[in-house]
């Protein structure tokens, strides 16, 4: 309860913040305010928005949650973020905000309207934009209702509001089957979210942002010190994770020697004693046992492999509890890894599902590409790198995002390995482990209050996330397709009330779409990610630093890299028939993406009339 | 000759910017390589070999993630405050956004 009082504190100040923003914009022109803070960002404001928008809730849900399935071989998978600071901050950074500045931009796709002098490519760029950050949008939300719950789990008003909920739900089509405890933490993020964005604007979300950036930060650190100090030590962590093996998964049977004598329930995640052999099983899902049987219907289980594991977990067992897990169905194993001591430890790491393992050199080689020049091409930075004051400001962030880029991932990789020593069994759903951890490090620390910051941290890079992308979708709609093409001379007010409306409705639609969400949150992060960089990077390379680029050409590098995307997805679908990108040689769609769309640009520019010279003269001229 | 002409044309701003993208793309491959190649060699270690450790992590996460990640962050700091020069944004073209001086931005 202290947990969420903590929480409740975070929450208020990010509320405060917002307020502050709208006051703050109040004398400004409203629409370079609220979609781009007036380009006035500062240095502080400009480093923690920035690091606090690319640390999401991938970072912080689904990064934790691979490293934790499939050990060390992590640090080598995210090992492109060492020069993320330098590739995506600064490639593209100084340009833009030239670019952006001689345009009179506020958003990307009408920087590249003015750049090429032509509204389709503005048009088309809008289209991609609000496409692909729709599915981030609905990534995001997942992952904050994810965290709510976590905290909010066995807290008795909660779990009387979500049987109400559920009451008041039952009827209605696709939301009322819906779990009770995902919609209700849904909602109220939802609702959170909206409000801040839609009162306070670009500017709330870069102050919220900075505060997010700094608790993330502090989070991550006192995660580390507690992790260490909890498991004896990294070396002892890393020593008990070279003896571990991976588990398996089992359906099982529950059985007791006497029918039940009323109705018994047991939770997810509870540990079952195997029958006849010394084994350990944790439910995936919760199950009932009848009054008067014996035995429960069959329900999947995580079968602990490791022999230090067993043991010690089946000390923690219910003394009480009367039931033993038997077999009912085929053992399913890990592709890669099974029974292998030492997995854990080098590459290409332990995989369920793949023979090869979880990281070939081609795949890490892609994530190394993937995550510095997908970086560069997403929307979302670019434009706060257009929002920057001026180059000492891009200078003195790029310094201070390299540093705080290097102790937050580098400090993940160690929490997650440690969290494999500390909380066994968590496969079981392993998007949760980063709020399971912070709960059970502060539990064990006997400072259970501290559970309320250290999930506010990956609460604040989900929700700095969420707001910017929010943001950006609704500026796309209201300043790129309603000014730019159905009402031109809209006056403030109306501007005003359009983009307040738009900001709430795309929120609420996005909530709405991921009420049954995708399994991997991480899957859906990339795709998007993929899909944007695919979309944007090129041609805005192209366009800030080739002054031959043509609008055809700039169309033809968005469309190639956009389609590569789709296409490689299709393809994955329907070889395995499940979301997942299909790996060309080993490498990741984005790469081939790049390729495609490069050659577009280059073959359609050269192919029509170089752009007018008026245009180059005042993007590229003197001084 | 044209391709002379085109480079005279260009703005010294615009120049430095691309002078400073082609040192950037350069070292991207510097890191990548590094990273790449040693993990390629060192991290793939046979079922039952020892895997050595530095710092408490296994040898090879020390030298190829760990060192060349302490190596970039030096490298970045000294792109940004040596390297990379600073150049006039220029102003808005529109006045409405004309950006605004003082602390407008900070929290």
């Amino acid at each position: 309860m202290t947990a969420i009082v903590t929480f409740g504190i975070y929450m208020v100040v990010v509320f405060v913040l917002a307020w502050l923003a709208n006051r703050a914009g109040k004398s400004k022109v409203f629409v370079s305010e609220y979609f781009l803070g007036s380009k006035s960002i500062g240095l502080w404001a400009f480093a923690f928005t920035y690091a606090a928008t690319t640390a999401s809730g991938g970072s912080f849900m689904g990064f934790p949650s691979l490293i934790y399935t499939h050990g060390w071989v992590l640090a080598w998978w995210i090992g492109g973020y060492m020069i993320v600071p330098m590739i995506a901050l600064g490639l593209l950074a100084k340009r833009l905000n030239q670019v952006g500045r001689i345009s009179g931009a506020i958003t990307i796709p009408e920087l590249l309207k003015h750049r090429f002098k032509s509204r389709l490519v503005g048009q088309f760029a809008t289209v991609l934009v609000v496409f692909f950050m729709f599915f981030f949008l609905m990534a995001q939300f997942k992952a904050g209702a994810q965290i709510m719950a976590t905290l909010l789990e066995g807290v008795e008003p909660y779990e009387r509001a979500v049987i109400g909920l559920e009451q008041l739900t039952g009827g209605i089509p696709w939301v009322g089957a819906a779990d009770g405890d995902y919609l209700l933490c849904l909602l109220v993020f939802a609702i959170s979210v909206i409000v801040y964005t839609t009162f306070g604007g670009f500017r709330a979300v870069v102050w919220t942002d900075v505060m997010q950036g700094i608790v993330m930060g502090l989070g991550v650190i006192l995660m580390l010190i507690l992790a260490l100090s909890q498991v004896g030590g990294l070396k002892k962590a890393t020593e008990t994770l070279g003896e571990m093996t991976p588990p398996r998964f089992v359906p099982i049977e529950l059985v007791g020697e006497l029918p039940a004598e009323t109705e018994v329930r047991l939770p997810r995640g509870s540990w079952i004693p195997m029958e006849g052999v010394d084994g350990i099983v944790r439910l995936k899902n919760a199950v009932t046992i009848a009054a008067g049987e014996t035995a429960s219907p069959v329900v999947d289980a995580l079968q602990i492999t490791t022999e230090s594991e067993i043991r010690s977990l089946s000390a923690r067992v219910d003394a009480a509890l009367v039931y033993k897990a038997v077999p009912a169905g085929e053992v399913e194993t890990y592709a890669y890894g099974d029974g292998e001591k030492g997995v854990y430890l080098r590459a290409p790491g332990p995989s369920q599902g793949s023979p090869a393992g979880f990281l070939g050199v081609m795949l890490a080689l892609s994530f190394f590409a993937f995550w510095n020049f997908s970086g560069a091409g997403q929307p979302s930075y670019m434009v706060r790198q257009m929002a920057f004051r001026d180059t000492p400001t891009l200078r003195r962030s790029m310094v201070m995002v390299a540093i705080y880029f290097g102790v937050v991932y580098f400090s993940l990789i160690v929490i997650f390995t440690c969290a494999r020593v500390l909380l066994p069994g968590m496969e079981i759903y392993p998007d949760r482990v980063m709020p399971e951890m912070a709960s059970a490090l502060t539990w064990n620390a006997g400072v259970p209050w501290l559970a309320g910051l250290l999930i506010a941290a990956p609460f604040a890079a989900v929700m700095s996330s969420v707001d910017s992308f929010l943001l950006l979708v609704s500026s796309g709609i209201v300043r790129d397709i309603y000014q730019e093409s159905i009402n031109p001379n809209a006056s403030e007010k109306q501007v005003k009330r359009l983009s307040y409306s738009v900001t709430v409705i795309v929120g609420f639609l996005g909530a709405f779409a991921v009420l049954h969400p995708p399994q991997f949150l991480q899957h859906l992060i990339v795709f998007a990610s993929a899909g944007l960089g695919a979309c944007f990077l090129m041609p805005m390379v192209f366009a800030l630093y080739w002054p031959r680029t043509s609008s055809i050409g700039m169309i033809a590098g968005m469309l190639a890299g956009g389609t590569t995307i789709l296409v490689f997805y299709l393809v994955g679908y329907l070889r395995t028939g499940e979301f997942g990108e299909y790996l060309l040689l080993g490498l990741h769609p984005f790469i081939w993406s790049v390729l495609f769309s490069t050659t577009a640009i280059l073959a359609f520019s050269l192919s029509g009339k170089p752009p007018e010279e008026d245009v180059r003269e005042r993007f590229f001229g003197k001084p | 000759m044209r391709e002379s002409n085109e480079t005279e044309d260009l703005g010294t701003s615009f120049r430095q910017s691309r002078k400073e993208f082609k040192f950037m793309l350069a070292t991207w491959v510097v890191f990548a390589a590094w990273t790449t190649g040693y993990n390629a060699l060192f991290a793939h270690r046979g079922e039952g070999e020892s895997v050595s450790m530095i710092l408490g992590m296994p040898a090879w996460v020390a030298w190829g993630v760990a060192f060349p990640w302490g190596i970039a962050i030096l490298v970045t700091i000294w792109f940004a405050m040596v390297y990379m020069q600073d150049t006039p944004l220029g102003a808005e073209e529109d006045s409405d956004t004309a950006a605004p001086q003082g602390e407008e931005g900070k929290p």
